[in-house]
């Protein structure tokens, strides 16, 4: 019997592509779009498309029918607001800066997704990630950097397990995008010449601070004032949930030279400002650590490069994890900004050893 | 081959109809309102069948307009009775009926209108002397569905014909779900208006009819020409009036011995499903019920969940009503039943219809509770989060 792969379609170029590419190497695909964020605001009468969904949806059904396999939308909205959505708007009410596609990953696509697919007797699932999926001579699983470094998504994905690489397939990490593009043209999939997605799919607006507003009782946020380093107070803001660190649009303080968020301080609603070089640090503690292969917790120190966020290089550190599952980085210079409740994500070269959850920076000259 | 059981969707193609549809497209059709001889075959062929869906329903022909289908027979009853009882402001309807007799309601009430929705008791069952109660004489229509789609309940309609006409009130009763299933007569059941649906019977979607037992009482919604003695304008579709007129006639030979097979099927299965499965909850009473429907609950399962593991067993069944498009709402016919969410979204209904043979149920007796078994394994309602 083939075997069945669940593949997570977006009505985006690249999950088209990939369940294309599945179907050619004759799995029994099934297809499944997942609805995800909460209803839309406008009503029904205002919404192209069809009845209940939305248009991508739709593209991914015209692929499912093109590329002839099953296809389902399943509704994963309240999972989706209790684990993915609940834990954004708590993370920037707690003064860090969340991932949210790190979470949908882990909690989504490969728990409840995952076991959609054992309810649907799939062997696999699959997505349009773009990352690399080994298999070592000792049969463990490797996950590595996809092929097209500018679209290498393997930071998102660190939260995977032996047990779910063993089941996941990720079709294009060995493509370019360029080329992604070129096969959906050549299948002449309708989703071939799609935009990217930039934003995170549930504020599509891109106004994090409104949508936490939104979905918070006014008396969790958390106002105060902007401080310098030496605590003399430069201005108020209107809660914690508005800033990052690192940032340095948005301060409101006029003239002088330029500032950036150094530090939140949730507790006492304080946003210390520093200048860009009091914002470096010497590395960082990580908690919530996963790791791809278990085996190397047992190493004591070792020698990775880590991602502190997405769109930045991978940087030369140790790393040192406890049984209690944080982490500790030490950056092999000084480092840029740390920026709590992003993932920090550990490399070795192109394959992805693990990562975990910013909790906070680690300062120059300062002992743990 | 998958098994299909989804009968209240729609039902398989009658051999009778596509009999029908392969006569017409081997004579070839023309317009039934063209004078020419072509136009009088037509014309003749599309009458035959008028008669034939008209005795289905103890109807005269001429009191049968064909419509697109159901939703279209609704809307037609519903605005048609409204334009013509021009100062009546209230219609009495319940809460559990088709989106195509809700829709329409709550575009009326958005037009001022008094919407009364009499709530379901916890069977499906609307109690006729609650209508009753709403009854008065600022009442245009009552409008209910004689056999849920969801549940199947039937509904005790028939007490409702006299008082509503004695209130002056017009009854609809939509039977898209009975006719063809179950004995319905227009007189029996003293309705004024019905709607009647091709495709649950056999015949192709895009044909329905609405029988208006007096047309003074009526006024066209749709114009155009004078098709359908002026009440409902456009072309016939000759070609669905022949299928659903064929579909009619032998639905209502065959409905005897067809309902008591499908019956014990519908029986058998349930018995052997609630065997296989503990806690599984019928919704919908045990008698007074389309003999065809089970809408059942699966305890510790997403619906969701099961209805697409059992297609991808080739096992066709549905979660309240068709969309397409994709995630399902849990049914408001089984909220209106007291039902909670969780509960309407671990429930299916399974439709049986003229083509399931004995073979089917025994193979799907078998199939269901394996899904079950293994969806409940595999994603147990504890980890899904609350709704």
């Amino acid at each position: 019997m083939k075997p069945r792969v669940l593949v997570a379609m977006s009505g985006g170029v690249d999950s088209s592509v990939a369940a294309a590419l599945l179907r050619e190497q004759d799995y029994d695909v099934v297809g499944v779009a997942m609805r995800l964020a909460p209803e839309p605001t406008t009503p029904i009468v205002k919404r192209r498309g069809t009845c209940c969904s939305h248009d991508d949806f739709e593209d991914a059904r015209r692929v499912a029918e093109q590329m002839d396999f099953p296809f389902y939308v399943i509704d994963l909205r309240a999972d989706f607001a209790a684990r993915v959505v609940d834990n954004f708007v708590s993370e920037y009410l707690g003064g860090r800066t969340p991932n949210p596609c790190v979470m949908c990953n882990r909690e989504i696509k490969f728990d409840r997704l995952r076991s959609r697919a054992r309810a649907l007797k799939a062997d696999y699932i699959a997505t349009g990630h773009y990352a690399r999926i080994e298999q070592g001579a000792d049969g463990r699983f490797h996950l590595l950097r996809a092929a097209d470094d500018t679209k290498d998504q393997s930071y998102f994905l660190f939260t995977l397990g032996q047990d779910e690489l063993s089941r996941t397939i990720f079709p294009l990490g060995a493509m370019t995008k360029t080329e992604v593009r070129a096969r959906a043209r050549a299948l002449g999939l309708a989703t071939a010449d799609k935009p990217e997605s930039q934003e995170i799919c549930f504020v599509p607006d891109r106004d994090y601070a409104s949508f936490v507003e939104r979905r918070s009782d006014p008396a969790q946020l958390r106002p105060g004032s902007i401080v310098d380093t030496d605590g003399k107070r430069l201005a108020d803001h209107a809660g914690v949930h508005r800033f990052t660190v690192g940032q340095r649009r948005g301060l409101g303080i006029p003239g002088g030279e330029r500032l950036y968020v150094r530090e939140i301080r949730p507790e006492s609603g304080e946003i210390v400002a520093g200048r860009r070089e009091d914002l470096e640090s010497a590395g960082l503690v990580a908690n919530q650590v996963s790791l791809v292969d278990d085996s190397i917790a047992t190493c004591g120190q070792l020698s990775v490069e880590v991602k502190i966020r997405y769109r930045h290089r991978a940087l030369p550190a140790t790393m040192r994890v406890d049984s209690a599952r944080r982490a500790e980085i030490r950056f092999a210079s000084s480092g840029p900004a740390v920026t709590p409740g992003q993932a920090c994500v550990f490399y070795r070269g192109d394959e992805v050893l693990g990562g975990g959850f910013i909790e906070r920076a680690i300062a120059r000259e300062q002992a743990i | 081959m998958p098994i299909y059981l989804d009968n209240n969707a729609g039902a398989p193609l009658r051999v009778e109809a596509v009999a029908a549809i392969s006569r017409l497209l081997a004579a070839g059709a023309g317009n039934p309102s063209s004078v020419h001889r072509a136009g009088q075959r037509s014309r003749r062929m599309l009458e035959a069948a008028r008669a034939q869906v008209a005795s289905l329903v103890g109807a005269s022909a001429r009191q049968l307009l064909f419509t697109s289908g159901g939703t279209e027979s609704n809307n037609l009853a519903i605005f048609g009775a409204l334009t013509a009882a021009s100062r009546r402001r209230k219609i009495i309807s319940s809460a559990i009926e088709h989106s195509s007799i809700l829709a329409p309601l709550a575009e009326l009430e958005r037009r001022g209108f008094n919407l009364v929705r009499v709530a379901p008791d916890s069977d499906g069952r609307i109690d006729p002397a609650r209508v009753q109660a709403a009854l008065d004489s600022e009442t245009a229509l009552v409008t209910l569905g004689l056999a849920n789609s969801e549940v199947g309940t039937i509904q005790d309609v028939a007490p409702l014909g006299f008082k509503c006409r004695k209130a002056g009130a017009l009854l609809h009763v939509d039977a898209a779900q009975a006719v063809g299933r179950i004995p319905v007569d227009v007189a029996a059941l003293r309705c004024d208006l019905m709607t009647l649906s091709g495709h649950k019977l056999g015949a192709p979607a895009g044909i329905g009819a609405l029988y208006v037992r007096d047309f003074t009482n009526f006024a066209p919604t749709v114009f155009g020409g004078p098709h359908e003695s002026g009440m409902r304008a456009g072309t016939p579709n000759l070609l669905g009036a022949v299928a659903f007129g064929a579909a009619a006639e032998a639905a209502m030979n065959a409905m005897e011995a067809e309902s008591a097979r499908i019956s014990s099927l519908a029986d058998s299965l349930l018995a052997r499903l609630r065997e296989a499965i503990p806690g599984l909850r019928l919704n919908g009473p045990t008698v007074g019920r389309l003999p065809n429907t089970l809408n059942l609950t699966f305890p510790g399962v997403l619906g969701e969940s099961m209805l697409i593991a059992l297609d991808l067993e080739g096992v066709e069944v549905s979660m309240g009503s068709a969309c397409a498009a994709g995630a399902v709402e849990p049914s408001h016919v089984l909220r209106a039943m007291g039902r909670s969410v969780a509960d309407a979204s671990s429930s299916l209904r399974i439709s049986l219809g003229w083509s399931n043979s004995a073979e089917d149920i025994d193979a799907v007796a078998a199939i269901i509770p394996a899904v079950w078994r293994r969806v409940a394994d595999a994603e147990p309602l504890a980890e899904v989060s609350a709704r």
